[in-house]
């Protein structure tokens, strides 16, 4: 069961976005985009807000997608922890909370993704969070 | 601390004992080495690496009387690293390497090339057709499918440069400039005390591998990929050529197997000498770097007493 859980929009006025991660391409696998747009609604809300997801660590995440001329959208997302405004993120924390995450979207994605693929392939890259898994 | 980041390290010592050189190709801010006098011989390396990779091979070329030239491709090494994946082409890297050649005014170039060398080398040498004498290929390919079953695999290929999945395990994680490199080598113990760091210290942080997962989503997978119709003109018009050639690969490679790439290229390049097989996986250079480089002078030998 995955730990990771869509959520509404957090009180953002204690936070500030703090990035992670950054896909430009989502759609070079196109299941890959057709999975964001179902799951955040995107056909509907388009860019009026971002996406949100709570973590295994309880850091909730936003997903800030990009769209680009020419392309479908979304074209690319862009992750941002939201810690305290003024406190350091956990490097360690925030390292596990993206591979969960990696595993829930490869599980939202689905056959021929698994996630089984995905951890070897972690593991075969020394990723610490896969060898942990 | 800027001389850090734009220039190979002092350190390298002997093992790398070139000057840095800049040139402005295409935009980009390119370094390479530019050693010894003679017929001009261009090594040109791929996905992760940069122009260390070929610190084996050069000392020969230069004993034997050449003048070697190795740029680090753009996003790799210590040329300029572009933060945008729109940033890189399969024509756009082409053009970077037309860009030098012809600032250089080379002529009777060899080109020798290994990964994405290679079809950035060819397309090269296929537009300045001129200034081309002869062609080593080592570890690549230059036709629209990839030929092997390991490219069209979920794991590791595809998963590896999935969409996010590619930025954190090969851009965060290092995974292809550190793991991925030590996996494709046959001397990996040594490999792992004489040169990975090396490569690592090129690429720091995960911004500046951006190009280590980038040029993965170039190979394509089918008929809709973006470089189909450049890889369909490479092996059409590579196989028009007959300039003197010469296949040399890994024995142990098991990404680009001898069996299905270097026989292909002996298909589409049927005068070509070779393949060689040597001690080597897919970074052949490290594992029989002075070979290859006694093979090219040989090679280059032969043809010139051929021209007498």
């Amino acid at each position: 069961m995955s730990q990771v859980t869509i959520v509404d929009a957090p009180d953002l006025s204690t936070k500030r976005h703090e990035f992670v991660l950054r896909e430009e391409r989502l759609g070079h696998y196109s299941e890959f985009r057709t999975y964001f747009t179902r799951i955040f609604d995107l056909d509907r809300i388009g860019l009026s807000h971002p996406g949100y997801l709570k973590a295994p660590s309880g850091m909730v995440y936003a997903f800030v997608f990009l769209g680009r001329s020419g392309e479908p959208f979304p074209a690319g997302l862009e992750i941002f922890a939201l810690p305290e405004a003024l406190e350091p993120f956990d490097d360690d924390a925030v390292d596990k909370d993206t591979w969960a995450i990696l595993c829930w979207m490869i599980d939202g994605v689905g056959a021929p993704w698994t996630r089984a693929d995905l951890e070897k392939t972690g593991r075969i890259y020394r990723v610490p969070a896969a060898s942990e898994a | 601390m800027l001389h850090e980041t734009i220039s190979p390290p002092p350190q390298l010592g002997e093992e790398w004992p070139y000057r840095p050189r800049f040139k402005q190709v295409n935009g980009w801010r390119m370094h390479y080495i530019d050693e010894g006098e003679g017929e001009p011989i261009l090594l040109l390396h791929g996905n992760p690496t940069w122009g260390y990779l070929w610190r084996k091979v050069i000392p020969t070329l230069l004993d034997a009387g050449y003048r070697v030239i190795v740029p680090d491709q753009i996003g790799f090494g210590y040329s300029e690293k572009p933060t945008s994946e729109y940033a890189h082409s399969l024509d756009g890297h082409s053009a970077n390497l037309v860009a030098l050649v012809r600032q250089l005014d080379l002529e009777r170039l060899t080109v020798v090339c290994q990964d994405w060398g290679g079809p950035t080398g060819l397309s090269l040498a296929l537009h300045e057709a001129h200034r081309i004498h002869a062609l080593v290929i080592m570890s690549t390919w230059a036709w629209p499918r990839p030929p092997a079953e390991f490219h069209k695999s979920i794991f590791p290929w595809r998963t590896m440069h999935a969409p996010l999945v590619g930025p954190y395990i090969l851009g965060t994680h290092g995974g292809l400039v550190s793991r991925g490199t030590y996996l494709s080598v046959v001397g990996r113990e040594k490999f792992r005390e004489e040169a990975q760091s090396v490569y690592e210290d090129a690429l720091p942080d995960a911004a500046s591998r951006l190009l280590s997962w980038v040029w993965p989503r170039w190979i394509p997978l089918d008929d809709s990929a973006r470089a189909i119709s450049r890889f369909e003109w490479l092996e059409t018009e590579l196989s028009k050529t007959d300039w003197p050639s010469m296949i040399i690969w890994g024995r142990e490679d098991e990404v680009f197997d001898a069996e299905t790439f270097a026989n292909r290229f002996k298909e589409i390049l049927p005068h070509a000498e070779g393949p060689h097989l040597v001690t080597g996986r897919h970074f052949l250079q490290e594992d029989s770097g002075a070979e290859i480089g006694v093979l090219i002078c040989d090679f280059l030998a032969k043809h010139k007493a051929a021209e007498v």
